[in-house]
């Protein structure tokens, strides 16, 4: 169903406006309740990529699956639930929906998230017998199977090597686990006892959000609710439509390329914005034919991707839910980079998607020049797995490397942060060496990675990992080792990301920017360097201050490579 | 202890002074403007104008405590002094590093912020330990006494020393800063296992950086303070409020400023507990609303809740406080609509200039206070026991205002700006009580500050909570509070060790160093170790989950029999909180924490008169059941012990008014204090 179809289902309930004051009181229940699901999501799970980086989001739907509630965990995760009911509601049918049940989904063509190792929950909410509501949470598990550990690297070129798709199916039933499903998801993963241990997290982060709403209903009555949080919506869509009949009307071009796996190759994103009438259009046609890697953005990541960064530079405050989303529509071309089908490979979509919101930027940019925005430096992904010589047991450590931002035409880009639709956090120095067998040489901003200009790129980071174990092997994902980070308005790129195996070693060499399986002998030094964001006008123009602060800093490029 | 009693609680606008003569059961209360400019002067002229007024001599002082805002109020506004970092090699720019994530995911407006040391004064020393505590790479003294020139050279203030793994090993810090303090006498120094031995290097570095860019400042103040207290002839060292609610000598808040981030408001936390115990009500829920924010706090059996990490300045400060819940509402909060035409309230403030339209001063924008006004809730004649007149016309014109752009009478809209603060205090209730696996509904709720009694009942009802407390002086309560609180100390120290009886050495050493530091401080405070009570606990977790829960110890060493419990015990409170338990799952010990606390006399509460004053006036108060009805409105002074009436009605004092809707019952304790039952009217 579509969005404005939807809406017109949920408004018609009852004709009467809603009360605007029940609405901001309800809407702030609900998002309590949604940080109080993530909150538990946080605090009972197991792998470190949700419980230190919190790679995971909760949320909350109406009866008619729009998004009404959402935590802030992982921005990409807005549009990842988009659709989640929908596709349980066509399977199922809502009359075959039961209390007790709930639903497990991850494949991004059917019902999932935006790439395998998302793993959605779903709970219907009932109150007298009727689906009222529907609590979910999505979390990102460290191995779903597939060809690489980690289940997520550039060189895959098939769906089917990254791991096991499940598409909605039942994984409790009247309250009680449904082993079968369990059993094939935990055989699937190199991991299984965490992931057991992270699925329990989601179950009970659900049971948390069920409560909320039951109580919320219970003194509101299910119809009052209904007819307010539609009211709700309306208030949300008028507000963003407001902020985007200031710009003005047009078309707007902008464009950008994601790497391919080897130098030299790329894939151009392009796009078409069209401003009109309080809505706001995104046309890729253009854009380059789908590809054989898993750098494929699907529909789900493209829409959180475009969400995040609207918000962001139109209405930061604006609450994140389907209301706003309807001001939005997307028209990708099928089989192309940014509207991948079935069996393409979107593992590594996240990165991809760092080069997507520079297009999106790009675009708004020339639309609202006063919150310009230069391109930026994605995260890097490594995914390390061996076993630990300390206890003997098998580990896969998932891990994102941030970028620099670029640069604002107002200010610097925020130095070593994780840019648009991205947002988990770093695994700390301390609990990756409690954790897994490396020690970190060093951990630091990498000079001179930053565009320069009036404003400065945010800077890259730079990560050396000491390997003490002895079968260790690293999947290596990017973006923008091959094309920089634009400046904007004369400001200089970033610079381009790269890994280095064993740095000012004799053996030094510079490792692809895509690779499955690399081996890392005992204490051998695997280096990332994450790119930097674009600068904002001319360098020249930079204020005599913070000249002054880059040079004593030591944050200017020194002429040398690390 | 006899003699008389000095208790201070400096606010953002005024500094509110106690003093009470607990053999006598005599209280004074005197109140100053805060004077930002010289904070310690002013506190100064306050004792010695509340000695004055009290008629007591400052030889007679026995006791004297500081609630203080300073280091709140220098980390939120930035002015922390110049701080040098030593860090392992490789390692400066963790605290710019920070976790990597953007301080908000959409208001790209929203920085880092800038760290109390630059980068170029973030020095790195050549030493490494790794996670097991074993020296990789031994510390090159060399490096240090380099770093402490360059430090010097570059003008920095305060010294700040953060080694990786030094949770597990302090050696080298511990040899570092012996070598600061010899190349450099006299400056301020902290490593970061003193501060905070735990493991994340990220959090661990801006604890230990905030506290070293604290300690000049809080330095100078307390140095300032003291002496001008000698000055004035009190005999006796004067103590400081902590976050943790305990108070302690200037020399312990000296080294470790950290831990007085909650120094204000802890007194109304710690002045709640004591009230509750006196009168039978252990289990309590504070509710402080002032002009432009309120504090909530959670008291279970007489103990205020504990967390173990707030935000300060942008950075994750590590420190054991009292689990007050802050959140930017309160009177002066400003009522505006949105774009997409959604009522909101807050968090910009009217403040107290020019403050709510009501006040006259000059202010058109609608706050809580004019909505309060608008419904009668508020005397549309004065406020502070007549000292400040009010202007109700003022307040409606602004609601109006607000009325037609809404669509709504300028009654709905008054109801709905205290309906929504009303929902955003009910956010931070449930924060510090669901959000921690308590029902409100098995607590009282205490109103206090300017604004809480005003709103707190209707807060209550929509938490299901039936009983509400609203003290005998509620803008006084944290004022009387600093003078409950006992001596407390709270350590703690990393052991990331699997709970099982082969990691019982490890463990041991763990509670002998924690006893070693409790030890320490004894000594400082110069409290007698006999008269101490120690309590220890330990954070437990499944092995690879990343989050504790805190469990009891029942003492200081552990033996076979009691990991056993002790694992039974975290199965148990882990399926209390999260409903499942995973009984085949090693469960790992993270941090031992021990608290000293050296209990103090109390003092009685303040009495208050035994026969009622005069006759009741009324107005026409608006209710959400019912609209506009007549309530009679009582002078706080006419209701005395053993007292009881329905609502509707209004209880006016000089610091506060009380809403007692109708359906409640209102009853006033031999203390004086109210107590209004939700659901319990006779009539």
């Amino acid at each position: 169903m579509s969005n404005q179809r939807k809406a017109d289902a949920a408004g018609n309930a009852t004709a009467q406006a809603p009360d605007p004051i029940r609405a901001e009181v309800m809407a702030r229940y609900l998002l309590a309740a949604a940080e109080e699901m993530g909150a538990t999501l946080m605090r009972t799970s197991f792998s470190p990529n949700i419980k230190e980086r919190a790679d995971c989001s909760t949320a909350i739907f109406d009866a008619q699956g729009q998004v009404i509630a959402l935590a802030q965990r992982v921005p990409i995760h807005l549009g990842s639930m988009v659709g989640a009911v929908d596709e349980i509601l066509s399977r199922y049918g809502r009359e075959n929906i039961l209390p007790g049940d709930m639903f497990m989904a991850n494949d991004p063509y059917n019902g999932g998230g935006s790439h395998l190792p998302d793993i959605n929950v779903i709970s219907p909410v009932f109150i007298g017998g009727e689906i009222v509501a529907f609590v979910a949470n999505i979390a990102h598990h460290a191995d779903v199977g597939g060809m690489v550990p980690g289940s997520e690297a550039a060189v895959c070129n098939s769906i089917f090597q990254e791991g096991l798709r499940l598409p909605p199916v039942r994984i409790m039933r009247g309250g009680e686990i449904n082993r079968d499903v369990l059993d094939i998801v935990l055989l699937n993963s190199r991991t299984p006892d965490e992931r057991l241990g992270d699925l329990r997290a989601q179950f009970a982060a659900n049971l948390v959000g069920t409560r909320a709403v039951e109580t919320l209903i219970a003194r509101y009555g299910p119809e009052e609710t209904a007819r307010t949080i539609a009211g709700y919506l309306d208030f949300t869509e008028r507000r963003f439509a407001a902020a985007i009949a200031r710009l003005p009307a047009g078309t707007y071009h902008a464009e950008d390329c994601l790497d391919g796996n080897a130098e030299g190759e790329r894939a151009l994103i392009r796009l078409a914005m069209t401003i009109e009438g309080g809505r706001l259009h995104f046309d890729f046609a253009g854009s380059a034919k789908q590809l054989a890697s898993a750098r494929n953005i699907p529909e789900r990541a493209l829409l959180a991707t475009i969400y995040t960064v609207a918000k962001s530079l139109l209405d930061p405050d604006v609450p994140a839910n389907a209301g706003y989303y309807r001001t939005i529509t997307t028209a990708a071309p099928k089989g192309s980079v940014v509207g991948p089908q079935s069996p393409a490979a979107v593992g590594c979509r996240s990165i991809s998607c760092g080069v997507l919101g520079d297009v999106v930027a790009k675009a708004l940019s020339q639309a609202l020049p006063v919150r310009a925005l230069a391109p930026s430096g994605p995260h890097h992904l490594m995914v390390l797995a061996g076993s630990d010589p300390r206890t003997g047991t098998y580990f896969v450590n998932y891990e994102t490397v941030a970028g620099g931002m670029g640069a604002r035409s107002n200010r610097d880009g925020m130095d070593a942060v994780r840019v648009h639709a991205s947002g988990a956090s770093n695994l700390p120095v301390e609990a990756l060496e409690h954790a897994f067998p490396f020690r970190v040489d060093r951990y630091a901003l990498w000079e001179g990675s930053g565009g320069e200009g009036e404003y400065r790129g945010g800077m890259g980071v730079i990560r050396d990992y000491r390997v003490l174990g002895d079968d260790i092997v690293v999947s290596l994902s990017s973006e923008r080792q091959h094309v920089e980070a634009d400046g904007m308005k004369g400001g200089l790129p970033g610079s381009r990301g790269r890994f280095v195996f064993n740095p000012g070693r004799a053996d030094e060499r510079v490792l692809p920017s895509a690779a499955a399986d690399v081996r890392l002998p005992r204490d051998s030094v695997l280096r990332v360097c994450t790119p930097g964001g674009g600068g904002f006008g001319d360098p020249a123009a930079r204020a005599p201050a913070a000249r002054e602060r880059d040079q004593r800093e030591d944050r200017l490029p020194k002429g040398v490579a690390p | 202890m006899a003699g008389y009693w000095i208790g201070i609680d400096t606010g953002g606008t005024f500094t509110d002074l106690v003093l009470a003569e607990p053999s006598a059961g005599r209280w004074e209360y005197h109140k100053v403007p805060t004077r930002t400019a010289d904070p310690a002067a002013g506190i100064h002229d306050g004792i010695r104008e509340l000695l004055a007024l009290s008629g007591v001599a400052a030889a007679d002082v026995a006791f004297l405590v500081l609630g203080t805002t300073l280091a709140t109020n220098a980390v939120l506004e930035g002015k922390w002094a110049k701080t040098g970092l030593l860090t392992t090699a490789g390692f400066r720019d963790v605290i710019e590093l920070a976790r990597q994530r953007r301080p908000d995911y959409f208001n790209l407006d929203k920085v880092k912020p800038v760290p109390p040391a630059s980068r170029d004064c973030r020095l790195e020393v050549a030493e490494r330990v790794d996670v097991e505590g074993r020296v990789v790479v031994p510390l090159d003294e060399s490096t240090v006494h380099a770093a402490v020139a360059a430090l010097k050279a570059a003008g920095v203030q305060s010294v700040a020393i953060c080694f990786l793994h030094s949770y597990q090993n302090p050696a080298h810090e511990a040899r570092a800063r012996e070598i600061v303090e010899a190349a450099w006498p006299g400056a301020a120094v902290c490593a970061s296992y003193e501060v905070l031995a735990e493991f994340r290097e990220f959090e661990r570095c801006a604890s230990t950086l905030v506290n070293a860019s604290l300690m000049p400042i809080m330095a100078s103040y307390l140095d300032r303070f003291e002496a001008g207290v000698r000055e004035l002839g009190v005999p006796r060292t004067p103590r400081v409020m902590q976050s943790n609610g305990g108070a302690v000598t200037p020399a312990a808040v000296k080294r470790l400023p950290i831990n007085t981030f909650f120094s204000g408001p802890a007194g109304g936390v710690i002045g709640s507990a004591r009230l509750g115990s006196r009168i039978g009500l252990p289990n309590l829920i504070t509710f402080d609303m002032g002009g432009t924010s309120t504090d909530v706090c959670l008291i279970k059996d007489g103990e205020p809740a504990k967390k173990s990490q707030r935000e300060m300045g942008g950075y994750p400060v590590r420190t054991r406080t009292l689990d007050i819940h802050t959140i930017g509402a309160g009177g002066g909060s400003i009522a505006w609509i949105d774009a997409g035409g959604l009522l909101k309230v807050g968090p910009r403030s009217a403040g107290a200039y020019p403050g709510p339209a009501a006040y006259g001063r000059g202010g058109t924008e609608p706050t809580v206070t004019d909505a309060n006004v608008v419904l009668g809730r508020l005397s549309p004649e004065s406020l502070l026991g007549g000292r400040m007149k009010m202007h109700p016309d003022k307040a409606r014109e602004a609601v109006e205002a607000l009325a037609r752009k809404l669509g709504v009478d300028p009654v709905q809209a008054a109801a709905g700006v205290v309906e929504i603060v009303n929902v955003n205090m009910m956010g931070a209730v449930r924060v510090i009580s669901i959000e921690q696996g308590e029902d409100p509904r098995d607590f009282a709720l205490v109103a206090f500050g300017g604004a809480g009694p005003l709103h707190a009942v209707e807060v209550a009802m929509a938490m299901g909570m039936r009983h509400v407390l609203v003290p005998a002086r509620p803008g006084l309560l944290s004022a009387e509070g600093l003078l409950q609180a006992d001596q407390r100390g709270d350590f703690s120290l990393t052991r990331l060790v699997v709970l099982a009886p082969a990691q019982l050495p490890a463990i041991d050493a763990g509670f002998a160093e924690l006893r070693r530091r409790g030890e320490a401080w004894l000594a400082e405070e110069r409290a007698d170790a006999g008269a101490s009570v120690s309590e220890w606990s330990a954070d437990l977790r499944y092995v690879g989950q990343s989050f504790e829960l805190v469990l009891p110890l029942s003492g200081g060493s552990l033996d076979e029999a009691s990991v056993a419990a002790l694992v039974e015990a975290f199965h148990q409170r882990h399926r209390e909180y999260y409903g499942y338990d995973i009984r085949d799952q090693a469960v790992e010990l993270v941090n031992l924490r021990l608290a000293l606390t050296v209990p103090r006399p109390r003092p009685s509460f303040s009495k208050v008169a035994a026969a009622p004053v005069g006759k009741p006036g009324s107005r026409e108060v608006w209710f959400p059941a019912g609209g506009y009805v007549r309530s009679p409105v009582y002078d706080r002074s006419q209701l005395v012990p053993g007292m009881a009436f329905d609502g509707p009605a209004i209880v006016e004092q000089m610091d506060a008014t009380t809403v007692v809707p109708p359906s409640a019952r209102c009853r006033i304790d031999d203390a004086g204090n109210l107590h209004i039952l939700l659901g319990e009217a006779q009539s």
